[in-house]
């Protein structure tokens, strides 16, 4: 039987032709549907083995690179090189090669001298600095923070502050405030880092929240950048439209011991914000200002519960005794679990006066209220 | 010559120690994670005169890796100095307790390391 392709497709194709129009629909439909299945496979199959093509072509270059910088940087001994930055230069020649003349090129020896710089300080570290330089890698850096793309001008933020390259107030004040929040963070934690008079000048122009983690992220930064100048946090506690900033000036108070900014604290104290002022509290406690207690009591029955709760958490933390019968008040009489709680804990940090009461409250107190004590008393409860 | 273990997973930080510990005339071996250096501890009958541990690792962490040590007849004044993340100071109290000799925080800085080193080993600078 003589049966060409040919005779195949135009058997299907009057098969196609003549039959119902629900079959012509269903075959167009999974003809379509197998079509682009292969295709999007195909686009898979293509990408890894690019990916993996790229892979092989980085790791062979971070090859070259660890040699190129063992041979010339870290075999050398940066602290007996007499003039700083010697070494360096010596290296910048050994880097002339046509590999780092190529953007992507340029990219992986940007990436790998950074994680040499994060790994490594002293004159090593700054020998690896000079070396970015001697090489412009600098430029691409700032050609990346002029880009569009948000993603590439974090990317350049976080060269250049690795690097301690200063950028221009102009360029990186307005991104500390950009409605990105990735963007916003790395060019807040680039101007701390990179600012050397003021450090927190963008705190001035922050109308964007400062979330809690991004100020996780600028408390770690703040307390482990060397030499940084610390300000009075008293002038955004006392005019700072952003409350968030507000509150993470607070903890620095705080994390400073910053006693100078107390009077803007007091302030906080007459806020409508119950938040702040439940902050402002906690501040005051953990910097165990004794004058404030009275006052602390004084406006206790007419605060919102998370006030109340962190009264109770300062007079605790003050520890001078002078309240023991107002905590005593609160435990036994208050309704609230959580108050009786912090009464009774703050009870247990004051002075003798309210260790003895302790032992009485032990004897006369509910089975409850015992038990509080008890659980407030175990040392290695916090809270 | 002494000896030493490196026992890293950061490449980049491995290399760095290594090269500075090794142009300092001392001889390096470097493992991954806890598992490897277990394995190379065993095979040598504990013949390295000091460890340097980085704290965060899989399989086991530096914490692990040095408790199991102290608890080995080999490894009790085997001197071990652990490697970590700036910012970490309750790791520091941490690891004295479980019986650290030393401590460096990550950056390191060379001279730092190898004074740290030398004094441990009771060798003198040259």
């Amino acid at each position: 039987m003589n049966f060409s392709l040919l005779d195949f497709l135009e058997s299907i194709f009057f098969e196609f032709r003549y039959a119902p129009l629900i079959i012509q629909v269903a075959i167009i439909f999974v003809f379509v549907a197998v079509t682009l299945t292969l295709l999007a496979y195909f686009s898979i199959l293509r990408r890894r083995f690019r990916g993996s093509q790229r892979d092989k072509k980085i790791t062979r270059l971070n090859e070259l690179i660890d040699d190129l910088l063992i041979e010339n940087v870290l075999s050398q001994d940066p602290e007996t090189v007499e003039t700083p930055g010697q070494t360096a230069e010596t290296a910048a020649e050994a880097f002339h090669l046509p590999q780092f003349s190529k953007r992507w090129g340029r990219q992986v020896l940007i990436d790998r001298l950074l994680n040499y710089r994060n790994n490594v300080r002293g004159a090593m570290g700054d020998e690896i600095r000079t070396l970015y330089l001697l090489l412009e890698l600098d430029k691409d850096s700032f050609k990346k923070l002029k880009s569009r793309k948000w993603n590439r001008k974090v990317r350049a933020l976080n060269e250049l502050s690795s690097m301690e390259i200063g950028v221009a107030d102009v360029i990186i004040l307005p991104l500390t405030n950009s409605r990105n929040r990735e963007l916003r963070a790395a060019a807040r934690h680039a101007y701390i880092k990179l600012s050397k008079n003021e450090p927190f000048k963008f705190f001035d122009l922050a109308t964007e929240p400062l979330l809690l983690w991004d100020q996780v992220e600028l408390f770690r930064i703040i307390t482990t950048t060397r030499h940084i100048a610390i300000p009075n946090f008293a002038q955004w506690i006392t005019y700072s439209s952003n409350k968030s900033v507000i509150s993470f000036c607070l903890k620095l108070v705080v994390h400073y011991n910053q006693l100078k900014a107390i009077p803007a604290v007091l302030k906080l104290l007459d806020t409508k914000d119950h938040l702040l002022r439940a902050e402002a509290i906690n501040c005051l406690g953990k910097m165990k200002i004794a004058d404030v207690e009275d006052k602390l009591v004084y406006i206790y029955n007419n605060q919102p519960l998370n006030c109340q709760i962190e009264i109770l958490k300062a007079l605790g933390r003050i520890g001078s005794g002078k309240h023991t019968e107002f905590l005593r008040q609160e435990f036994m009489l208050s309704t609230d679990f959580e108050l009786r709680k912090h009464a009774a804990k703050s009870l247990t940090n004051t002075e003798p006066p309210g260790s003895e009461l302790i032992g009485e409250l032990m004897e006369t107190s509910t089975p409850e209220n015992q038990l509080i004590l008890k659980h407030c008393m175990n040392p290695l409860i916090k809270f | 010559m002494s000896k030493i273990l490196l026992i890293e997973d950061d490449e980049v930080m491995s290399t760095i120690v290594k090269r500075i510990l090794q142009k300092a005339a001392y001889q390096v071996d470097h493992v991954r994670n806890g598992k490897e250096a277990f394995e190379i501890l065993e095979k040598t009958g504990f013949g390295f005169d000091l460890i340097i541990t980085d704290i965060m690792m899989p399989y086991a962490n530096g914490f692990e890796i040095l408790s199991r040590v102290r608890n080995l007849p080999g490894g009790r004044k085997l001197p071990v100095i652990l490697l970590s993340n700036a910012g970490v100071d309750d790791m520091i109290n941490e690891g004295l307790k479980l019986g650290a000799d030393d401590f460096l925080k990550k950056p390191v800085l060379p001279a730092e390391l190898l004074m740290r080193i030398r004094r441990l080993l009771n060798e003198e600078a040259t």
